[in-house]
């Protein structure tokens, strides 16, 4: 079996699953009191903005090392997970001013939180942009790199955003010192999230991975 | 007397069929790629 076809299995195994989500997140999990149903679109939205750091992570990890060590297939990796990320990207900024709204009262706010994400996806865009417009593939790897290395560098900013400014976004209930500030049936399906997000991301990265590989021979 | 509960489920819904849409989508756009990759690989043979 091919890397793509492994992918392919991952993918379609992880979407099996995040139907369960739906089900066990829209049936089986309590309604919060005071934000109504709307708060149900935090299982899907935290998770995906995990999905979207770990993506840009890792974007930022293999650029370091592809510096160092000059291995394309380190370069190659970050390209897929840029692309990946990007995706998760959006399920998070379209996600998000979907809470917002009935929440906050407004879609869009620029405090430091949404405006550091916003740099986020827009940093992911500029890295497959350059990616795009340089030919040479040596010169082309090189600049990704230190794009990526960028994104690996925002990703504390963002974290730590809600502590360092005023901001409408809500503080971390489960990335945080103390214990996650959630009830267990809220907790459990949050969790079971979080690992269908990484599965998918997972996935959806071997495929796009060997199609890189692909492109390469070609 | 129990609090009312919001209504706003309509923004909820909209989340996850625009979560299914975007996740599904590159799910299809990834094997259409790869499909297209490997017969673009079997005309270079």
């Amino acid at each position: 079996m091919t890397l793509a076809q492994r992918g392919r299995w991952i993918t379609i195994g992880a979407l099996v699953l995040l139907a369960g989500i739906y089900v066990r997140a829209l049936r089986f999990t309590p309604v919060e009191l005071t934000q109504g149903p709307a708060q149900k679109i935090f299982y899907l939205h935290v998770p995906a903005a995990w999905s979207a750091m770990l993506s840009m992570g890792l974007v930022g990890l293999a650029s370091i090392l592809f510096l160092i060590m000059k291995d394309a297939r380190l370069d190659r990796f970050a390209a897929a997970s840029a692309e990946v990320g990007t995706v998760f990207c959006c399920v998070m900024l379209t996600t998000g001013p979907l809470w917002a709204r009935p929440i906050w009262g407004t879609w869009w706010t620029w405090d430091a939180r949404l405006t550091l994400t916003l740099m986020l996806f827009f940093l992911f865009i500029g890295y497959q942009v350059l990616r795009g417009a340089v030919t040479d593939p040596a010169l082309r790897a090189n600049y990704a790199a230190v794009v990526g290395i960028c994104g690996l560098i925002l990703l504390p900013f963002i974290h730590l955003s809600v502590y360092l400014f005023r901001t409408l976004h809500p503080m971390p209930i489960v990335l945080k010192p103390s214990a996650p500030s959630l009830p267990p049936e809220m907790l459990v399906t949050l969790l079971l999230s979080f690992g269908v997000f990484t599965l998918l991301y997972v996935g959806f990265v071997m495929q796009r991975y060997a199609l890189g590989e692909g492109e390469n021979d070609a | 007397m129990p609090e009312a509960v919001a209504g706003n489920g309509g923004y909820m819904i909209a989340a996850y069929i625009v979560t299914a849409v975007i996740l599904i989508g590159y799910s299809l756009l990834l094997v259409r790629r790869t499909r297209k990759g490997t017969s673009r690989q079997e005309k270079h043979i």
